[in-house]
């Protein structure tokens, strides 16, 4: 069969998909751990994907998206590259074609995005600071010793959900130890954690944004029933938890990466030997100017696949004129 | 011959040509710091204090980057350059912050420049600038003259479409040349309005060469220099109270301009993590941008942090979604 791969590389997760011709998932899509090794994450998740693929199986074309899409487009050979906001937006809309707000929660950001008739018109991400993430929820369920998948279920349990100040973790959580002490329940304080993160999220990353229903919750965080009861109540409307919830980055690629082949002919896939390929990746910095940019250099064997990080693109070459360049240096 | 250092920092990309032809034709020899790059920022970020936000923290590094080869700096103490509003608070206490942070400070000519009660004028500041060189009074009102005529000149270039960096480098030319008319934009172009203050959007460095980028994503760039002041003023003046920001009445202006052009996609406000005027600037753009008109408005907050990927991440999704909205 005709197949599109979609792989989005994230600060926490690596996801890949595999969609048929129509744009239905072909294989149980993937969710496995960066684990800061991106290069290494991505080759486990293609060769997990080469063994499951029958004879008649044809890559057609593949769509990178996340932090590392670049990176991951270069050893793939990918034919688009996009931005997470397009590719959670595209996979938002197949889900839910009438969505109008697509809130997303991710391990180390959140994004708001504003759709009318299916366009974006609006979007934002959270800046430099990741308060209200995925990772913190991590963090006190730990903390609390709870699974994080039971997280939200207690949250389920509350009766009074205590009011916590969510603007800054690092306040959250002595206010969340303070209420603990002072004698409130489990549930009750995990309630108001997602209470308090709901109001964070809605007062930064969706300040002064037209959130209207339909909505779609999306990214690791839409598994904990609390966040998302949380919204509904702030928000007074459904909020919809899609299927594939924690790749949909993926999933949007995968059916970028199907549009444009299929009006485009033809994939830069590079083959599932890719999955077994050694990389070396290396960094230097450039001494040519004061800026000392550090640039990224990724090798198969001796042949250079790409550099980046410098800002004047002296490196931005590939091949044997690369390599001079470098023995050069 | 005396040296005078201007560091290409804050309001030199606002007065250089004032501050260049009067120097010169007082015969001193005008040094500008280098271009920012990674050294300068460093230096900044390691003599500046914490508090303060990233420009303020560069000028310190374009500071350090003249002490030691001129014999004196140019460091006007900026209050207000017109009736009524004002410059940032920061501005107004450069002199006393390099003095208390840096250590063998070359003189400083920190003339102030305070114009809010309607009373001084650059003649005046000028002046007083010369005479602590000890020029004479002639030579003195001749350097006022050439100064104002370049510093004219200059805002002439500007309105006629160059690009501040153009004019800055002289590539603007002679008085009453036009600039050559941009590429005409073909399907699927966009027109962007970049609203920030100059010395954001115009450092290569801290702006992670945001214009080019732009550029390269298919968008034509328009800034708040193409505004003339009247212009700003009028339309900054349709705000139900006064604005008494000087540099922020400017992109206020010239954003309810463009969107009464109705020849723009979008609009990027670049704001630096820290400023004050700008958490309230900000603010007060995105509301009435999104009243007035609605077109697309994104802010992007720059910082120390180097890594261009949120960068690019961002102006990806903002062209994109500019081109989905343009074809649907």
């Amino acid at each position: 069969m005709e197949l599109y791969l979609g792989i989005d590389i994230g600060s926490v997760s690596t996801n890949l998909v595999m969609l048929d011709p129509l744009g239905e998932p072909y294989l149980a899509p993937l969710y496995l751990r960066t684990q800061g090794q991106p290069i290494a994450a991505l080759q486990r998740g293609l060769a997990i994907i080469r063994d499951q693929l029958g004879k008649g199986d044809l890559v057609c074309g593949v769509g990178t998206t996340g932090s590392a899409r670049q990176l991951a487009g270069v050893l793939v050979g990918a034919d688009v590259v996009k931005n997470e906001i397009s590719a959670h937006a595209v996979a938002a809309l197949r889900i839910l074609p009438e969505a109008r707000t697509v809130i997303e929660i991710g391990g180390q950001d959140s994004k708001i995005i504003i759709l009318r008739d299916g366009i974006v018109v609006d979007f934002a991400m959270n800046t430099v600071c990741a308060a209200g993430t995925g990772s913190f929820l991590d963090q006190q369920a730990f903390r609390l010793n709870i699974p994080i998948d039971e997280f939200g279920a207690l949250a389920g349990q509350a009766c009074t959900p205590v009011r916590i100040a969510g603007r800054c973790t690092v306040f959250a959580e002595s206010d969340m130890v303070h209420k603990q002490q002072m004698g409130h329940t489990l549930p009750d304080i995990v309630a108001g954690l997602c209470e308090a993160m709901v109001r964070n999220y809605l007062n930064n990353v969706g300040k002064s944004k037209d959130v209207a229903p339909p909505i779609v919750f999306q990214g690791g965080v839409a598994a904990n029933q609390g966040m998302r009861a949380a919204f509904e109540k702030a928000l007074q409307a459904e909020v919809v938890v899609p299927r594939y919830y924690n790749v949909m980055g993926a999933y949007g690629a995968a059916l970028l990466a199907r549009d444009q082949t299929q009006r485009r002919a033809g994939t830069g896939f590079r083959g599932w030997q890719v999955s077994t390929m050694p990389f070396q990746q290396r960094s230097f910095e450039c001494k040519a100017c004061p800026n000392a940019c550090e640039v990224i250099e990724i090798k198969q064997e001796r042949e250079v696949l790409a550099r980046w990080g410098d800002r004047c693109g002296r490196w931005g070459v590939t091949g044997a004129e690369a390599d001079q360049a470098v023995q050069q240096h | 011959m005396i040296k005078v250092g201007i560091p290409r920092s804050l309001l030199y990309y606002s007065y250089f040509p004032l501050w260049r032809a009067f120097f010169t034709e007082m015969g001193a020899e005008v040094v500008v710091s280098p271009e920012t790059n990674k050294a300068i920022l460093d230096a900044g970020l390691r003599s500046a204090l914490d508090e303060t936000c990233l420009p303020v923290k560069l000028f310190f590094g374009h500071v350090l980057a003249l002490t030691g080869s001129v014999d004196y700096l140019l460091v006007p103490r900026l209050i207000s350059v017109e009736p009524k509003a004002y410059i940032c608070p920061k501005f107004m206490g450069l002199p006393d912050m390099l003095r208390a942070r840096i250590p063998n400070l070359p003189p400083l000519i920190d003339v102030a420049v305070d114009f809010s009660r309607g009373t001084g004028n650059w003649e005046n500041v000028l002046s007083s600038m010369g005479r602590l060189l000890a020029g004479d009074r002639r030579l003195i009102r001749q350097a006022c003259r050439s100064a104002q005529a370049a510093q004219s000149l200059f805002q002439e270039q500007l309105e006629k479409g160059w690009l501040l960096p153009e004019a800055l480098n002289g590539a603007a030319g002679e008085r009453g040349t036009e600039r050559p008319a941009p590429p005409s934009p073909g399907s699927g172009r966009l027109n962007i309005a970049l609203l920030g203050h100059d010395y954001n959007i115009y450092d290569e460095y801290i702006s992670m060469n945001l214009i080019k980028r732009l550029r390269s994503m298919g968008a034509r760039v328009a800034t708040a220099d193409l505004v003339s002041q009247a212009v700003i003023d009028e339309q900054a003046g349709t705000l139900p109270k006064k604005l008494f920001w000087t540099l922020g009445k400017k992109m206020i202006g010239a954003a309810f301009a463009f969107c009464d052009s109705g020849q723009f996609d979008g609009i990027i406000y670049v704001s630096s993590f820290g400023c004050g005027p700008e958490s309230l600037v900000g603010e007060l753009l995105a509301r009435w941008v999104k009243r007035r008109r609605g077109i697309p408005f994104m802010l992007l907050t720059i910082d120390e942090h180097s890594g261009a990927a949120g960068l690019v991440t961002r102006l990806e999704a903002f062209t994109d979604m500019l081109l989905r909205r343009e074809k649907g």
